[in-house]
C-alpha cells in the first residue's frame, strides 16, 4: 500500500471518528454506563468508609477509563445498522475495518478525555502522580484496549442496541469485582485469582496503583506491555468476528 | 478504458432457501440511464446491493470501471454515488453536516466539498433546510437530500434504487428531471424502479427481473416493438362486472378487471375471436359499452406480458 493510500485510510477513520463522537457521546447509553456507573460504583466504594480522595482517585481513574472507553462501542453497530446508515456507509469507498477502527478511536479518545480530566482534577487537589508522561500513556493504552473490548461485544448479530449493552454489561461489571480495585487481588479467594490475572482491567488498574504510589503487583513496564498485547488481541478478534457478523446485520 | 463502466456476470444469492438472484448478467455503458425492472420482491434491490459491494454473492462477479467489487471495494466504489431505497442519512446530523461528512469520506478538499454542497442543496431546493436536523425533514427532501449525498463525489456512475417511491408527483418529477440533466452531463445512471412509466420515460435500457432472473431486455422501444403482435384491447361497460367471471370468460387471455373497465392483451391474429365473445357477454349479462379502444401494447403492457409469460 502507498503512502499516499495509507494517509487516506487514516483520513478516513478520522472522520468517522469525528462522527462518532458527534452522534454517540451524549447518547443514553454512553452517558449512563459511560460516565454514571463509575461514578457511582466510585461512591458506592468511598463514602462512610474514610477514604480521603487521594486514597480513592485510582479507582476512580480506573473505573472512568474502563466504563468510559467500553461504553460506546458495543452500541455502535447495532445502532447504525438499526438506522440503516451502516449500509449507507458500506456504499462509500471505506470497508468494515475503516467504520470498525473509527468507532474505537472516538471511544477511545472519550476514555482518554475523561481519565485525563480526573487526572487534571487531582492536580489541583494536589494529588500527584510519580510520571505525569507515563500515567498518560497508560491511559492512552488501556483506553484503546478497552474500546476494542467493547468492540468486540458489538459483533452480536443484532440491530437491537440494548442487546449489545446487556452482554458488555455482563462481562463487565464482574470484572471490576475481581481486578483489584475494590478489594487488592492478593486478598481474593484463590479460585477467583485467575481470573484477576486474565482480566485485562487488572493490569490498568495495578499500573494506577504504582502511579499513585500505592501497591502494584507488577512493574509499570509489564504492566502497559499486557495491556498493548490485549489490545492486539481484542482489535484482531472484535475486526475478524464484526466482519462475520456483518452480513446478517445488513 | 473500458466502454462498459459497470458490468456484472452470473450474479446469484440465496437467503435461507429463497434464491433471491439467480445468474443474474448485465452491463452499462458510459453515459447511459440503464434501468432494473421488476415487480415486488424480484431481486432489483439485491443484485443493486451485490453490484455495489454490500453483500457478498453466492456466486458470479461485477465489476465498477474495471475494478472488481468485492476484490477492490474501495477503488470500485470511489467512482459510484448510491441512492439506496430506505432513506439513511444520519437523522441526528443536520443535513449539511451529512454532506461533509460523506465528502470527507471520499477525501474530497472542505473548499470543493462547500462548494459543491451548496451548489446540489440549491439545484435540488433544500439549500433552506440544510441546518435542520435530518429527522424533522419529510421524506421527499430525505430523498434529494440522499442524491445530494450521493453526487457530493462527483461520481461518473449513480446508482438509485426505486428513486421516486413514496414520493410526491413534484418531488418525484423534480428527480426525474434532475437525473436526465445528470445523463447531458455524461454520468451513467443505473436504477431499479416498479414504476414503469418512469422507466419508460428515463431508462436509454432496462433489464426486467423476475423470480431472480432477468427474463428481457433492450430499449424500451425494442421490447414495444417485440410485442408488436399484441393488440390491447380497452373496454368500459355502464356497470361494475364480475372480475372472476369475466376472467373465465376469456381465458387464456390476459384480462385485467377495474370496476367498469377491462383490459384485454391478445394476439392480433384472434381479436376476432376477442370480440365475438365481448358480444356475447354484453349480451349475457346485459350490458352496454361506453367505450371501446384497440391499441398496440404501451410500455407497462409490454412489463405486464413479459411477467405474466415468466410465471
Amino acid at each position: 500500500m502507498r503512502f499516499g493510500e495509507i494517509s487516506q485510510y487514516l483520513y478516513k477513520i478520522w472522520v468517522l471518528c469525528l462522527k462518532d463522537m458527534r452522534l454517540y457521546y451524549f447518547k443514553g447509553p454512553t452517558v449512563i454506563m459511560g460516565i454514571l456507573m463509575p461514578l457511582f460504583l466510585w461512591l458506592a466504594f468511598v463514602v462512610g468508609r474514610g477514604f480521603s480522595f487521594a486514597e480513592s482517585l485510582p479507582a476512580l481513574v480506573t473505573l472512568a477509563s474502563f466504563f468510559v472507553s467500553s461504553s460506546i462501542t458495543p452500541i455502535v453497530m447495532p445502532w447504525e445498522a438499526r438506522q440503516k446508515s451502516l449500509e449507507m456507509l458500506l456504499s462509500r469507498p471505506v470497508t468494515i475495518y475503516i467504520i470498525l477502527l473509527g468507532t474505537a478511536l472516538a471511544s477511545s479518545l472519550f476514555g482518554i478525555f475523561i481519565s485525563s480530566a480526573l487526572v487534571i482534577i487531582g492536580l489541583f487537589l494536589n494529588v500527584v502522580p510519580r510520571d505525569l508522561i507515563l500515567l498518560v500513556l497508560g491511559i492512552a493504552v488501556s483506553s484503546l484496549c478497552y474500546s476494542f473490548m467493547g468492540l468486540l461485544f458489538s459483533a452480536v448479530p443484532s440491530d437491537v442496541p440494548a442487546d449489545a449493552v446487556m452482554l458488555s454489561s455482563a462481562v463487565r461489571l464482574p470484572l471490576i469485582f475481581v481486578s483489584g480495585i475494590f478489594i487488592p487481588v492478593p486478598s481474593l479467594p484463590h479460585y477467583i485469582k485467575p481470573i484477576a490475572f486474565i482480566s485485562p482491567l487488572t493490569y490498568f488498574s495495578d499500573f494506577i496503583n504504582y502511579s499513585y504510589g500505592y501497591g502494584s503487583l507488577f512493574t509499570p513496564l509489564i504492566d502497559v506491555v499486557v495491556l498493548f498485547l490485549l489490545t492486539i488481541i481484542f482489535a484482531a478478534s472484535a475486526l475478524a468476528i464484526n466482519k462475520v457478523t456483518l452480513m446478517r446485520r445488513l | 478504458m473500458t466502454k462498459d463502466v459497470v458490468e456484472v456476470h452470473d450474479l446469484a444469492k440465496s437467503f435461507g432457501h429463497v434464491r433471491a438472484v439467480d445468474g443474474v448478467s448485465f452491463s452499462v455503458r458510459r453515459g447511459e440511464i440503464y434501468g432494473l425492472l421488476g415487480p415486488n420482491g424480484a431481486g432489483k434491490t439485491t443484485t443493486i446491493r451485490m453490484t455495489i459491494g454490500i453483500i457478498a454473492p453466492d456466486r458470479g462477479e461485477a465489476y465498477i470501471m474495471g475494478y472488481n467489487v468485492h476484490k477492490e471495494p474501495v477503488k470500485a466504489r470511489s467512482f459510484i454515488g448510491v441512492v439506496p431505497e430506505i432513506s439513511n442519512p444520519y437523522v441526528d446530523l443536520t443535513a449539511w453536516e451529512n454532506l461533509m461528512l460523506v465528502g470527507g469520506i471520499y477525501c474530497i478538499p472542505k473548499k470543493v466539498i462547500v462548494k459543491r454542497a451548496e451548489n446540489l442543496l440549491k439545484i435540488l431546493k433544500i439549500y433552506d433546510a440544510r441546518n435542520r436536523k435530518v429527522k424533522v425533514l419529510s421524506k421527499g427532501m430525505r430523498r434529494r437530500l440522499l442524491l445530494a449525498m450521493a453526487l457530493i463525489s462527483d461520481p461518473e456512475i449513480l446508482f438509485l434504487d426505486e428513486p421516486t417511491s413514496g414520493l410526491d408527483i413534484i418531488s418525484a418529477r423534480m428527480i426525474r428531471s434532475f437525473l436526465l440533466k445528470l445523463k447531458e452531463q455524461g454520468k451513467t445512471v443505473i436504477l431499479t424502479t416498479h414504476n414503469i412509466d418512469e422507466a419508460g420515460m428515463l431508462c436509454d435500457r432496462v433489464a426486467i427481473m423476475n423470480k431472480g432472473r432477468i427474463i428481457a431486455r433492450g430499449t424500451p422501444k425494442e421490447l414495444k416493438i417485440r410485442f408488436g403482435e399484441y393488440t390491447r384491447i380497452l373496454l368500459c361497460f355502464d356497470k361494475e362486472v364480475d372480475a372472476k367471471l369475466i376472467r373465465e370468460c376469456f381465458n387464456p387471455y390476459e384480462v385485467v378487471v377495474q370496476g367498469r373497465r377491462l383490459i384485454i392483451v391478445c394476439r392480433s391474429k384472434d381479436l376476432r375471436d376477442i370480440l365475438d365473445q365481448i358480444v356475447c357477454i354484453v349480451k349475457e349479462y346485459d350490458l352496454s359499452i361506453e367505450e371501446i379502444q384497440a391499441s398496440g401494447l404501451n410500455f407497462e403492457d409490454v412489463f405486464i406480458k413479459v411477467i405474466g409469460e415468466s410465471e
